[in-house]
């Protein structure tokens, strides 16, 4: 289909018939074949051959790699009024406009999906019929906390039916095990039912379960079947029934064409099976023509093929009538239950259009109070002001550009508009982080870009001249008290670091513009300058820095590059109280303060990342929060100084002093001394993590010249220092959850990799009817870096999958230089360029 | 009993300060340490009445004897002056206009960094070298005969170099010896400092390189980067200063205190990237403190105004301070500013400012953080005079529109603005009225405004009604190091 900008521009108009979804699925899983086959049916501008060229892997390596990493796609889809009726939210007109974002599947870069999950309402989430794994898991969940709804399809049943051979009502077992697993996640980490989204679990007498195989081109839901059925149980001779009619209908059979059971003889369904005579109806009804389909062509039953191609009305193009085998099954089953079609349906039947979506997502976009202005994003209104969501950048052609990627949520935005455009940090009524810019839009399809006049709430768009403006992700508004739109929570962090050099000293400078291209163009990879000098790249695991660093050395910087080994970062804690009250004293010897540090109860510090407990947070509520969670003692939790390091890290100053004179006049200077040593603790400057410093005294000069932060902010330092070797330091290090899955004889290779590596097995299980096995561990990051390990352990068959997921104290003292926290010490020491060796005590500790 | 809150006056007098002081001169040799003789040559010829001798605190022992000999021999009035506001290795103008002498004397190392203001002299400390040692070393190191070198030494060994020519010259015929040279007409010396007008005519056309008062001439086919530098003297400012200048050049030293030698190599790439880092916090800063470090190095009034119009035009604010002998507290009191630039001699601009609550960066690298046209590349300046128009290293300041591309920061990670936009005001733009901003009523585009508000504590609390009215009473007497009541509490 090919369509005019004017068309395009039309349809977005109607925002009842708009479905902005994403594709989320496991590596491999099939993604980018099934949204292949989505693309060739209703691709707006151009269309490939579905299941050959992947139309969505738009970068080589992405091919080469069968990764996908970035693109959107539009596409048009004009339902039948016998469909329509099953719509169940606003509709106008039958044409739909489906706006679809594809993201990778390695979970290295399930940031990106937070990108693509940010713009869309819907997504299709798309599982091997083996099992759901960690990937899935935590992007559905990312996708339940941001209120996204999701469609499943189940991938990859002819590998089911070909390969593994299951019986049916066996493949109906793993079916309905895996849609209880969804469930499961959908129920833990959703809203309860009733919640503002409505049902959102999934249920294929619904119709929000696709089965099929993107390989072969084919896929259907209940809907399908339910319709063929309630056609032939139409008596001759009845009028022909309304759209509506017909819905309920086909709606009501499918309710009985999952779980039930059916007299095969007769036809009947029954809720229970008394004598264990009747069939399952699925089994009946759906999976049995498929069984038979398959197994008379992979047999070469010929008369029988002629026979069933017949009585389903497939009709076959001359060429594929001669194909035999394999091929020939593609092509009838591409005929008889097409991908597409069925897919379409389900996006456009069941996935909310930004009407329906914006009223309940509102509250979790929308930073500012619930009923200005800029809230009415909830109505999805285009008469209202502009708000916008910039969730990603697209590098452009021109080097060093980008479009900006987002989603306009109300109002319309158009070329040459003067909007405001607001950074994270931007607090209305200042003035940092804001600009005032015109800007262009465009439309964004795959690899084309086409100018575009306005586009209107409800849909995806590209920008041009906002790039310059944003890091990574913002809000563009025209409204002048708007606040921010929530800026995106990623799943993993980037703990993995590689420090990179220019080949060439002179080409610094570009390398340092190279840097600040990455970091545009990925939404979760750090770049940064150490203070040792040392240019860092941070990302969150060792694909997704491969790829980073292979962007950075060959597009953005375009210099050789000298890269070191992965190197992980740590964090400073400490393991009980300090055993004494530690004091230090001014330079002037007039001001004394005596500290006292001890670790974060168990727990806390998670608070404090997710945001639970945090700095923003009203004072009673905080307070309240941390009486009850961590039996804080509530004095106590009032009178929390700050967090840190910037303000809002997992480390917290209290005071506990009584009746202290002046002590407000030194707040200042205190919480700038706390904030610059958690940022750069004792051991070997990592960031400190965990710790509670209390300050149990303080005497201060009477005069306020005296005490002012030359005195206190070097002397604050030099007491958490002091607190901080006191009790107990230790060094933290980050924790994979890794997930092996391997074939049952490569179980003991993946074992004794992992024990040789301080792994921790925790879980493991066959996956039902497959020989392949999941083995779930704890590995300390800076072992993981084992992809090459594990291959030649197993023979290559165990394929590995990381995520961050915990920060662990590494066992050991950090003064015995021959532990392991200790080698960690020296080494980081020795990177940095500092001193070696853990400065002593008395450096901070003074006497009385 | 010792009072916590006070000291007493007397303490700052008697108040040891930890300096490795050097063990008296013997009387018979001090007369050729310090080239007396020389130094009252100086000033008879030029019949100065008033003299101000410069001491570094190590050499501080024997000032008495040799000021109490000069004055015997020469009739003139001398005057001792110690503990130099700045680095010793600057000359102290200021101070000694303080008495008004007509000339100065300079004892010990030295940055060789001209001064205008007063005649003046260097006396350089002969420290002992054992000659023999370092040509050992020195062709242990360069094993290669026809290696292209360059010779550096620390001042206080200019005495020694002359035995050092002789015996390698013959060997290394592409050895190549510096010598010290002196900017300025009023400046004199003994023998081994020459100075400048006299040596600039005579080799016109062989390229030479004159900096931080070494010349030297090199081959007119090869460039500095090609040649490797030996330095004599102790690991130090003044060696860190070489390499960071060099910093493409193999650097080799021997230690003769320790009679050894080594091969200085890694480090200096990442002392380069160090300061790399301080230019990009540099570029993050909003608010920068300007600290005049020196008052004798010549034209350190011409590089403040260039510093200041860089800042600005980069839309950063700044305040200049005047701050002699530069710690940690010092510098911690000035919260609001983000960054501070030390003018002052290159060996003294290269702190290392990890303690510093907020980075120390040279003026070369404010203008590269505040001058798009000014790029890192491999020079590095480490004399702010040559930023000077005229100077070696001058760029010239981009026009204003060159700074619109704003830019991210690679230590945040946020956006950084590099300049003054004029389109984000909008009152600016026309002279209609306009809607006053409601939410924010006061303006926040001071930037000590803005970190006032921005602080917990702004100064004294009212507390209206909470206080008791008390009829007014006897205050404190004294200064607020200790108030005269305050050592029995």
């Amino acid at each position: 289909v090919n369509f005019t900008i004017d068309q395009i521009r039309a349809i977005m108009d109607k925002k009842a018939n708009i479905r902005n979804m994403s594709v989320i699925a496991h590596v491999d899983h099939g993604k980018s074949t099934l949204t292949d086959s989505l693309v060739s049916k209703a691709g707006i501008i151009a269309s490939a051959r579905a299941g050959e060229t992947r139309f969505t892997d738009t970068r080589k390596d992405e091919q080469e790699r069968c990764i996908t990493i970035k693109s959107a796609i539009s596409m048009y889809y004009e339902l039948s009024n016998d469909d329509l009726a099953f719509i169940k939210q606003g509709k106008d007109g039958s044409g739909f406009l489906i706006n679809l974002i594809d993201s990778p599947g390695h979970v290295d870069f399930s940031s990106e999906v937070t990108a693509a999950l940010r713009v869309t309402d819907g997504a299709l989430v798309v599982v091997d019929c083996v099992s759901v794994c960690v990937q899935t898991e935590t992007v559905l969940r990312q996708a339940i906390a941001e209120r996204i709804k999701p469609v499943l399809m189940m991938n990859k049943m002819d590998r089911a039916l070909l390969e593994l051979q299951l019986e049916a009502e066996d493949l109906f077992q793993t079916f309905q095990r895996i849609i209880e697993n969804v469930n499961v996640i959908i129920a833990t980490y959703g809203e309860l039912q009733g919640g503002p989204m409505g049902d959102i679990e999934i249920d294929p007498i619904k119709g929000t379960v696709g089965f099929g195989s993107g390989l072969h081109g084919w896929a259907f839901t209940l809907k399908q079947f339910a319709e063929t059925y309630a056609k032939k149980f139409v008596k001759p001779g009845e009028a022909e029934p309304t759209s509506e009619e017909k819905a309920k209908k086909v709606e009501d059979l499918m309710k009985k064409m999952w779980g039930d059971w059916c007299d095969p003889s007769t036809g009947k369904f029954s809720k229970t099976n008394p004598d264990g005579k009747f069939v399952r109806s699925f089994v009946f009804f759906v999976l049995d023509p498929i069984y038979k389909m398959f197994d008379a062509i992979m047999n070469f039953k010929k008369e029988e093929i002629a026979k069933m191609i017949d009585k389903l009305n497939i009709k076959l193009d001359s060429e594929d009538k001669d194909k035999e085998g394999k091929p020939l099954l593609k092509a009838v089953m591409r005929r008889w239950l097409p991908a597409g079609e069925a897919l379409l349906q389900m996006i456009t039947i069941h996935l909310p259009s930004p009407v329906t979506a914006q009223k309940y997502r509102c509250e979790l976009l929308y930073e500012g109070p619930n009923d200005d202005e800029a809230a009415m994003i909830k109505n999805c209104d285009p008469k209202a002001p502009l708000m916008m969501y910039i969730s990603k950048m697209v590098p452009t052609s021109d080097k060093g550009r980008f479009f900006a990627f987002g989603r306009v949520f109300s109002g319309i935005v158009s070329t040459g508009q003067k909007v405001r455009i607001m950074g994270p940090n931007y607090v209305p009524g200042k003035k940092e982080d804001l600009y005032l810019k015109p800007i262009q839009t465009i439309l964004m399809m795959g690899r084309y870009t086409e100018p575009i006049e306005d586009v209107p709430c409800g849909n995806i768009v590209g920008l041009v001249g906002v790039d310059q403006f944003l890091v990574k992700t913002g809000t563009i508004s025209t409204f002048e008290h708007a606040h921010n739109l929530k800026v995106m929570k990623f799943s993993v962090s980037p703990v993995v670091r590689v420090a990179v050099e220019a080949k060439n000293p002179s080409d610094l400078p570009k390398l340092v513009e190279g840097l600040k291209r990455l970091s545009k163009s990925d939404p979760m990879v750090q770049c940064i300058i150490e203070e040792s000098g040392e240019h860092i790249v941070a990302g969150a695991g060792e694909l997704h820095l491969e790829i980073c660093l292979k962007d950075l050395e060959e597009d953005h910087a375009g210099i050789p590059l000298k890269k070191s080994n992965p190197v992980v970062s740590y964090r400073e804690t400490v393991q009980s109280e300090s055993t004494q009250t530690c004091l230090s004293k001014s330079p002037n010897k007039h001001n004394r303060l005596f500290m006292k540090a001890r670790p974060l109860e168990e727990g806390l510090p998670e608070d404090i990342d997710k945001g639970e407990v945090s700095s923003r947070q009203e004072l009673k509520i905080r307070a309240r929060y941390l009486a009850d969670k961590y039996e804080w003692d509530v004095g106590e939790a009032r009178k929390i100084w700050c967090f840190g390091p910037d303000g809002t890290g997992p480390n917290i100053l209290v005071d506990v002093t009584k009746g202290v004179q002046y002590l407000n006049e030194i707040k200042d200077s205190v919480v700038a001394g706390f904030q610059w040593a958690s940022k750069e603790g004792v051991l070997c400057e990592e960031n400190m993590r965990g710790i509670r410093f209390d300050i149990h005294d303080v005497t201060l000069h009477t005069d306020a010249i005296h005490r002012g932060g030359g005195q206190i902010i070097p002397t604050a330092r030099r007491v958490l220092y002091a607190c901080q070797l006191t009790a107990n330091p230790r060094i933290m290090e980050p924790v994979y959850l890794v997930e092996i899955s391997c074939p049952s004889d490569a179980i003991g290779g993946s074992y004794s990799v992992l024990t040789r590596r301080r792994g921790i097995v925790f879980e493991e299980g066959n996956i039902t009817g497959t020989p392949m096995h999941v083995v779930k561990a704890y590995l300390p990051v800076n072992e993981s870096f084992f992809t090459a390990d594990l291959r030649s352990n197993t023979g290559g068959q165990a394929f590995p999958q990381c995520v961050f997921d915990h920060w662990k104290i590494l066992d050991g003292n950090p003064f015995d230089t021959a532990s392991k926290p200790g080698q960690v010490v020296t080494e980081t020491r020795k990177r940095k360029g500092i001193k070696e060796g853990i400065p002593p005590l008395d450096n901070y500790l003074d006497k009385l | 009993m010792a009072d916590p809150f006070s000291t007493s006056s007397e303490d700052v007098i008697q108040r040891l300060i930890d300096v490795p002081l050097n063990i008296a001169t013997a009387p018979d040799k001090l007369r050729e340490f310090y080239q007396i003789s020389e130094t009252c040559d100086f000033i008879i010829k030029h019949s100065y009445k008033k003299v101000a001798l410069q001491f570094p605190d190590n050499l501080l022992v024997d000032s008495v004897a040799v000021a109490a000999d000069i004055e015997r021999n020469t009739k003139a009035k001398v005057y001792i002056l110690g503990d130099t506001s700045y680095g010793s290795c600057c000359v102290d103008e200021v101070a000694a206009e303080h008495v008004a002498a007509d000339c100065i004397v300079h004892y010990g190392s030295s940055c060789l960094s001209p001064s205008k203001r007063l005649p003046l002299m260097y006396v350089f400390e002969k420290r002992p070298i054992n000659v023999e040692k370092c040509v050992t070393v020195f062709k242990e190191l360069y094993p290669d005969s026809q290696s292209h070198i360059i010779l550096l030494y620390d001042v206080n060994y200019v005495h020694a170099i002359g035995d050092l020519r002789t015996a390698l010259q013959t060997e290394y015929p592409n050895l190549i010896i510096s010598e010290l040279v002196c900017e300025g007409e009023t400046c004199y010396s003994h023998t081994h400092v020459k100075c400048r007008e006299s040596i600039s005519s005579d080799q016109e056309n062989n390229q030479f390189v004159y900096k931080f008062g070494r010349l030297f001439f090199l081959k007119s086919e090869l460039s500095v980067k090609e040649y490797s530098i030996f330095y004599i003297g102790q690991e130090g400012a003044t060696l860190t200063n070489f390499m960071m200048t060099w910093n493409r050049c193999t650097f080799c030293s021997f230690d003769p205190s320790t009679g050894t030698g080594r091969t200085e190599s890694v480090k200096i790439n990442r002392a380069l990237m160090k300061r790399y880092y301080s230019i990009e916090r540099a570029k993050d800063a909003g608010v920068v403190g300007i600290l005049v470090g020196t008052l004798g190095v010549a034209d350190y009034l011409s590089i403040i105004p260039q510093l200041k119009e860089a800042i600005h035009k980069a839309g950063k604010k700044c305040y200049m301070f005047a701050m002699g002998k530069l710690n940690v507290p010092k510098l911690a009191n000035f919260l609001e500013i983000d960054i501070f630039v030390l003018i002052a001699c290159p060996e003294n601009s290269l702190l290392d400012s990890s303690e510093f609550y907020k980075p120390i960066v040279t003026p070369f690298e404010m203008e590269v953080a505040c001058n798009p046209k000014r790029e890192w590349s491999e020079e590095y300046v480490t004399d702010f005079r040559h930023l000077l128009p005229g100077g070696q290293s001058h760029v010239p300041l981009a026009e204003l529109q060159d700074f619109s591309e704003a830019d991210v920061s690679l230590i945040s990670g946020d956006l950084r603005r590099q300049c003054l936009d004029p389109e984000s005001d909008q009152a600016s733009e026309s002279s209609s009225l306009v809607l006053r901003n409601q939410t924010m009523t006061v303006a926040n585009t001071n930037s000590a405004a803005s970190f006032l508000s921005g602080r917990s504590w702004q100064g004294l609390e009212k507390k209206l009604g909470e206080t008791p009215v008390v009829k007014a009473v006897e205050g404190r007497r004294g200064i607020a190091i200790a108030y005269e009541e305050e050592g029995t509490s």
